[in-house]
């Protein structure tokens, strides 16, 4: 048993760094952004992590069709993570904050799905995904408005039919996502 | 004939003093044998019953800070929960104002396509 000691150990030595490279880690390093809270006229973090999801998931009615359409969206998902700041003024944080997390968009499996940016109300909004093994593991929103700054990153496997149904069900009309293409097909990398 | 047996009768129990063997016996028999120190008959039952209390006391208390813990910790489990519920709420409203926000860029952006089109 001892002699295959050395080698295992060498094999997960070599093989380590690679396997890790493998798995892609949809979960982003949110950035404390202290400053902007303290500038912020209203501020919003949240961190869920599995434990947090599954012990909401427990008090989510089932007889409540919000609660049942959210219940059967979190049923998947490991970790959803919300950091939203609103202003008394335009532009008053700056975009080094936002190029902060934008760069971790650009490592390996995140694919950009949308891009938008209205003149009207001068909001930008990407919306990146990670797929593993067909399977969207990861999502990742930016929205940045002239007195808004939002990052939503939701980890797990996201049903893009299931958001559709949540839109609907928090009174927003239905996203025209086609869901049927790849993202990589949607992107506009 | 009954004074006769009076007389019998005080004869036989007429006071006489023990013979010196007698006494001699006796107080041997008590140096040997003290007697036991008189108890006091209020003394271990005062204690046992305190004793009693005090165990009551105790098993009282920690049945009490046991359901005190167990109903805190409830409380607490029930907040936490109602709180992960809020978040998990308010993070997916969040999620789709921002969604909403993208649908409303890509429908103006189609129409004004659409619209531009015919000029084309």
């Amino acid at each position: 048993m001892r002699k295959y000691t050395l080698p295992m150990l060498l094999l997960l030595f070599l093989l380590g760094p690679a396997l890790s490279r493998a798995v892609p880690n949809p979960k982003l390093v949110m950035p404390e952004f202290q400053g902007l809270a303290q500038k912020a006229s209203e501020s919003v973090t949240i961190t869920l992590d599995p434990t947090l999801l599954s012990l909401a998931g427990r008090f989510l009615d089932g007889n409540d069709p919000q609660d049942a359409a959210t219940k059967e969206i979190i049923k998947g998902l490991r970790g959803i993570y919300v950091r939203s700041y609103t202003f008394d003024k335009d532009e008053a944080y700056a975009q080094s904050d936002i190029d902060a997390v934008r760069g971790q968009l650009s490592a390996p499996g995140w694919n950009r799905l949308v891009e938008t940016h209205s003149r009207k109300t001068r909001a930008n909004v990407d919306i990146y995904i990670m797929i593993d093994h067909d399977q969207a593991v990861g999502l990742a929103l930016i929205a940045s408005e002239p007195r808004q700054f939002t990052i939503v990153n939701i980890i797990g496997a996201i049903d893009l039919d299931k958001l559709h149904k949540l839109e609907g069900q928090f009174g927003v009309p239905k996203l025209d996502i086609d869901t049927s293409k790849t993202p990589a097909q949607g992107a506009h990398k | 004939m009954n004074q006769d047996i009076e007389s019998e009768i005080r004869s036989a129990l007429r006071p006489m003093a023990p013979s010196d063997e007698f006494s001699q016996q006796l107080l041997a028999r008590v140096a040997a044998h003290p007697p036991a120190r008189p108890r006091s008959n209020n003394r271990m039952p005062l204690r046992a019953r305190h004793a009693w209390w005090v165990a009551a006391g105790l098993a009282a208390s920690l049945v009490l800070t046991v359901g005190v813990e167990r109903q805190l910790e409830r409380q607490r489990s029930l907040q936490s929960g109602l709180e992960a519920r809020r978040e998990v709420l308010q993070a997916l409203r969040v999620t789709s104002q921002k969604l909403n926000l993208a649908y409303e860029a890509v429908k103006s952006q189609s129409s004004s396509l659409a619209d531009a089109e015919p000029a084309v």
